[in-house]
């Protein structure tokens, strides 16, 4: 994953951009948006919990890495689209999802080596070709990224 | 939500138990078993930076494996890095812990940007929550998030 600021920023000018055409889109849900497109990043668990820790206590192989795929996704979204009230709940979902999908579709223009990103559609075992676009700890990803948000924003007080 | 939670946990499992059918090389794993048999073959692996000598073209990176992780010669390694950098590299195994790389990527060049990393990300975990609860509170009588009036 690129650095979960970058992200952040970038999903907050996605969204905000789309709410410009898309009634129903207004701040309150651009930051659940924001909040979807942080579900990936929940990988970065491994730091504190290792996957062989994992491993030793189920007695079985464990991965991080289905919390960064389009099922992972879908499944994460869900658990917190469920701590919302009950009339918000569908909406939370699909806007989590939204967030989380377009986070996915940001980190698989990551740098790999053999130019195929990792297998982001699980439950599709397929590796999507990159066009390697940054490395994940490059400064100025976040440069780029709050240039792109500090514009977004600017605009977007402008015209409402 | 024990549902949705215990598939997430399932997933995991599932991933870690197949994943190695589907990656298109070797596993780490399988190179540090039984390297012989994969003489020849193409690797793509993930490693931190242990050593490098930039005249010769070659650098030493600790790529973690299954029980214990492995050290790995790189040749033809020209790419400017340190030890404790982050390189993804992509090349022929030619004897049993070398690599001839046709491809280095530095992903991190050294230790130090891996921190940055976790510490940029950090500050956007606290970005998210303070946006979030800007808009958002949570409903005492519910134990929901409801929508602030005065957001």
């Amino acid at each position: 994953m690129a650095d979960l600021l970058s992200t952040v920023l970038v999903t907050y000018a996605a969204f905000t951009i789309a709410s410009w055409w898309i009634d129903g889109l207004d701040r309150r849900w651009i930051v659940v948006a924001m909040g979807g497109a942080a579900i990936p990043d929940l990988v970065k668990i491994q730091i504190l919990v290792e996957e062989s820790t994992v491993e030793n206590a189920l007695g079985l192989p464990f991965d991080y890495a289905p919390v960064a795929s389009v099922a992972g996704v879908a499944v994460a979204a869900g658990i917190i689209a469920l701590c919302f009230g009950k009339r918000w709940r569908r909406k939370a979902y699909a806007v989590l999802v939204a967030g989380g999908g377009f986070s996915l579709l940001i980190d698989g223009m990551r740098v790999y080596a053999d130019s195929f990103a990792g297998f982001y559609l699980y439950p599709l075992w397929v590796r999507p070709p990159t066009p390697n676009l940054f490395v994940s700890s490059d400064p100025a990803v976040l440069a780029v990224a709050m240039f792109v948000s500090a514009v977004t924003f600017g605009v977007d007080r402008w015209i409402r | 939500m024990i549902g949705l939670a215990g598939l997430l946990l399932g997933m995991g499992v599932h991933y870690g138990a197949v994943e190695e059918d589907h990656w298109p090389y070797p596993e780490a794993d399988e190179i540090a078993g039984q390297p012989a048999e994969h003489i020849g073959e193409e690797l793509f692996l993930f490693g931190t930076v242990t050593a490098v000598d930039a005249d010769a073209e070659t650098a030493t990176i600790r790529v973690a494996a299954s029980p214990e992780s492995i050290s790995i010669t790189v040749q033809s390694f020209d790419r400017a890095a340190q030890s404790g950098g982050i390189v993804q590299v992509l090349g022929e195994l030619t004897d049993a812990r070398t690599v001839d790389a046709d491809r280095v990527v530095v992903v991190n060049d050294s230790g130090g940007a891996e921190w940055y990393k976790y510490g940029v990300s950090v500050i956007g975990a606290i970005v998210v929550l303070i946006a979030f609860f800007r808009y958002w509170r949570i409903d005492t009588d519910s134990w929901s998030f409801g929508v602030r009036h005065d957001g």
